[in-house]
């Protein structure tokens, strides 16, 4: 009889579920897929429902319930940093104090209440131990070094960790209020972006400039001996408030903030600067990240590194840290944010509290909701949408349709786990376009026009296209790494590469996404290139689509071309009109 | 059964005079309409994926379509219109995003309410939105194209109460006609209820921040104090605290 593991993280940044059996994932997905809130950090109700649907199970036949960190120890850490932060922490206070007071101290009895779990179904891991064992047991070593970086867990906010055939074992850590993490959201909310959510737009801006503000940045955040850093909290505000992440001085140290929403152009002017202290942010990462890794290594003696946490995230220091730093071979799975420690809430469950061995957890590019093609083709029905029914000859079509410069939404099997798009719910275009980017971030992912796609490229021509440091291969399957591409290429394909050079390439492998992977090669046979523009079929603001009325109602949304659900192909035209006006 | 429209009443007409002339106002406003409208688009969408009944499905999809569209023109209206004021900003920014609220997120409006509840919720909702749509054309004489956007958008209103009322016409005809005047009434006392406890959610709160201010300065100082005198502020690399008893014993505790 088979023994489920029900993984749950939520509360603070994207909540999700995960379900494993025997070991195996069977069913995972983020709350924002069902509740079309981004990152959504309610308790993921829905999503844990249909992971029990998925399998045919009911609460009753889960073994266990773990919660990915323990809610009092974190509510310790509020406290002290309120109570040392006294007098000027008063909005805090009352702001914290009704949210846990009303919402997150309760989390035991919320699990029992909204999903069905019974309390001695409950378990409860620790936040960086959550998201050490999502990256160690998916990862393919036997042994390896485990360094999770994230803004803050209960009080660790760093942790060095070894894991092997005894399971994992901390070595050391960093604490609140000294992180990472919230270094680089505090940097985010200056330059005008969505904390949480726009860390990434901090890393492409940084491309754009030179790193002229490092020795600032130094001031905010310093390395020490021993591989570690500290934040001087004069420059920080996240310790005593729950609003603001940095503080006056901090402002008197880089200037004013970017105002949220205005035009940003980082070639220029104040957008320069702008990107110039994006640079100096990133680069100031990086050699944290460095000095972790090299303690790592010396702690460990071992020559593979896995990682997680939000800051695992950044794929520019990834690259730098698998070229620049001593550890030969680099795993970071695809959700390797807060969403992520439901999977490693459920794997340290099921291999330290269950004691089971390890196996092959089946992560694959898609554990999310499917859609069955009679289920697509009913729907469109009832919707009298008007479609072309391409079952058998989809890949052709859509190849045909890359080619001729159209840009095209793939919704084609289940959705994907993380916020990467793997070529499951992807919108694809002609990468070697030279007005392709611009089209694609202005008119149909409505988006700032300075960030770069990413391309999609199969396994056999990647290295033909791209310069992926040794050991990156595994990462650049989940899409947590950049690559070069390869300086005879960067002319021909424009909207791929940023404006470093760089790419954030995504390769398939064909027994990974036959379908996906067809279509690559498909569009190679006329193009030239087996090489697509991938990007997360969503647009600003939104969850990846997960549903197709989503997806069409994103095609009407945007200028984009076409969408292929399933076995139809549904062109822009054939939507149905809207109302009155 | 009688359907009848709801139309304006003088405070509102009265509050959006004086609203609508405050500087910086109009930008705001139709910035937090864009948010409103959103989501909108998304209960439609889920109604559309959720209801039994196949016959609605277009209808529920049309409308998510217009409630879409109306999000984009009211956050292209709120940034044409948008001054230099951080408030306005911020809300436009906000204004593409869906948030969660505490501890439970909210299940569909569609599964909560039930279709019968969800149609009258509609007929209502959109009346009332076409209602201040229409006063808010009026009041554009200066900004004609706000003034034809809020025209466009009334004119889908107008489509979606047509379709909602013709609905609940058709129950009540065949039958239903107590149980779809219930279901009006209930959507009624529904958005008063949540009118209500708005008004008690701020109450309550800002009464919890008196008490909590009190605590603050009172009963805190001491632990504070201590904390202050206890605090390791100490940065870089620390031993991580090895607990030694078995995963399953430590599995158990939250703290």
């Amino acid at each position: 009889m088979s023994r489920y593991v029900l993984g749950v993280s939520a509360l603070y940044h994207e909540s999700a579920a995960v379900l494993l059996r025997d070991g195996v994932v069977v069913a995972a997905s983020s709350e924002e897929r069902f509740s079309r809130q981004k990152q959504d950090s309610a308790l993921p109700v829905r999503a844990s429902r249909w992971c029990l649907e998925q399998a045919g199970i009911s609460m009753a036949d889960v073994e266990a319930v773990v919660y990915y960190e323990k809610p009092l120890r974190k509510f310790e850490r509020i406290l002290v940093s309120q109570l040392t932060g006294f007098p000027s922490t008063l909005p805090a206070f009352q702001r914290t104090a009704l949210t846990w007071l009303t919402d997150k101290l309760w989390v035991r009895n919320a699990l029992c209440k909204e999903l069905g779990a019974r309390p001695s179904q409950l378990m409860f891991s620790e936040h960086h131990l959550s998201h050490a064992a999502s990256a160690f047991y998916c990862s393919p070593f036997e042994r390896a070094a485990v360094l999770t970086v994230d803004g803050v867990g209960e009080w660790a906010t760093t942790s060095l960790w070894q894991g092997d055939e005894h399971g994992l074992k901390p070595l050391s850590e960093v604490r609140f209020p000294h992180s990472l993490g919230l270094t680089y959201s505090a940097f985010t909310a200056f330059l005008g972006f969505r904390v949480n959510n726009g860390e990434y737009k901090v890393m492409g801006l940084a491309s754009y400039g030179e790193p002229r503000h490092v020795d600032k940045v130094e001031k905010v955040l310093q390395g020490v001996d021993g591989g570690g850093f500290q934040n001087d909290t004069r420059y920080v505000a996240w310790h005593k408030s729950t609003v603001r992440s940095y503080s006056g001085a901090f402002e008197q140290l880089f200037g004013a903030p970017r105002q949220p929403g205005t035009p940003l152009d980082p070639r220029q002017g104040e957008g320069k600067h702008y990107a110039d202290i994006a640079a100096s942010v990133q680069v100031v990462l990086e050699e944290r990240l460095l000095a972790l890794a090299e303690r790592l290594h010396a702690d460990t003696g071992l020559d593979a590194l896995c990682m997680a946490g939000g800051v695992a995230l950044n794929v520019v220091a990834n690259r730098r840290l698998l070229r620049d730093g001593p550890f030969a071979h680099l795993y970071v799975q695809p959700a390797s944010g807060d969403a992520g420690g439901a999977l490693g809430a459920a794997q340290w469950a099921w291999h330290e509290v269950l004691g089971q061995p390890r196996v092959d957890p089946g992560l694959t590019p898609g554990l999310g909701r499917d859609w069955p093609d009679d289920r697509v083709r009913t729907l469109l029905d009832e919707l009298n949408v008007r479609f072309d029914d391409v079952a058998d000859d989809r890949i052709e079509r859509a190849a045909d349709d890359i080619a001729a410069g159209k840009v095209i939404g793939w919704f084609q099997g289940r959705c994907e786990w993380g916020p990467r798009a793997l070529g499951h719910r992807s919108i694809l275009a002609d990468p070697s376009r030279p007005d392709m980017q611009d089209r694609v971030n202005k008119v149909i992912k409505l988006r700032e026009p300075f960030r770069p796609f990413a391309p999609s490229v199969t396994a056999e021509a990647a290295d033909t296209y791209f310069d992926v440091p040794p050991g990156g291969e595994g990462p650049a399957e989940w899409m947590t790494i950049i690559g070069d591409t390869r300086e005879e290429h960067r002319e021909a394909m424009p909207a791929i590469t940023h404006v470093d050079g760089t790419a954030r390439l995504h390769r398939v492998r064909r027994e990974v996404n036959p379908r996906y992977h067809a279509l690559i090669e498909a569009v190679g046979a006329r193009t030239g290139r087996p090489v697509v523009l991938n990007t997360s079929f969503n647009l600003k603001g939104d969850p990846i689509v997960s549903s197709p009325v989503h997806a069409l109602s994103t095609l009407q949304s945007c200028e984009m071309d076409a969408v292929y659900l399933g076995p139809c192909r549904v062109a822009r035209g054939q939507l149905p009109r809207g109302g009155a006006s | 059964m009688r359907f009848a429209d709801i139309r304006p009443g003088p405070v509102l007409v009265g509050v959006s005079h004086i609203v609508w002339r405050l500087p910086g106002r109009p930008a705001t406003k139709m910035a937090e309409f864009a948010h409103t409208e959103l989501g909108s688009g998304h209960d439609m969408l889920e109604a559309c994926e959720l209801t039994p009944r196949p016959e609605m499905r277009p209808l529920y999809f049309l409308h998510a379509l217009d409630e879409l569209r109306h999000s984009r023109m009211f956050r292209e209206r709120a940034r044409a219109l948008a001054i230099e004021r951080s408030r306005t900003q911020a809300v436009l920014d906000d204004s593409g995003y869906l948030h969660s609220h505490g501890i439970r997120g909210s299940d569909p409006l569609f599964t909560e309410l039930g279709e019968l509840d969800f149609l009258a919720f509609v007929w209502l909702h959109e009346q009332r939105g076409a209602a201040q749509f229409g006063i808010y054309a009026g009041l554009m004489d200066e900004d004609p194209a706000s003034r034809e956007m809020f025209a466009r958008i009334e004119k889908d209103e107008r489509f979606h109460i047509a379709y909602s009322r013709k609905e609940l016409e058709r129950l009540a005809a065949q039958g239903q006609a107590s149980a779809v005047s219930a279901a009006v009434w209930r959507i009624r006392w529904r958005r008063f209820k949540q009118g209500w406890l708005r008004f008690s959610r701020l109450i309550g709160d800002t009464m919890a921040k008196l008490w909590l201010t009190v605590i603050y300065v009172v009963g805190i100082t001491p632990f504070a104090l201590i904390a202050k005198l206890t605090e390791r502020e100490q940065g870089g690399l620390v031993p991580a605290e090895v607990d030694d008893r078995p995963a399953a014993q430590r599995a158990l505790e939250q703290l």
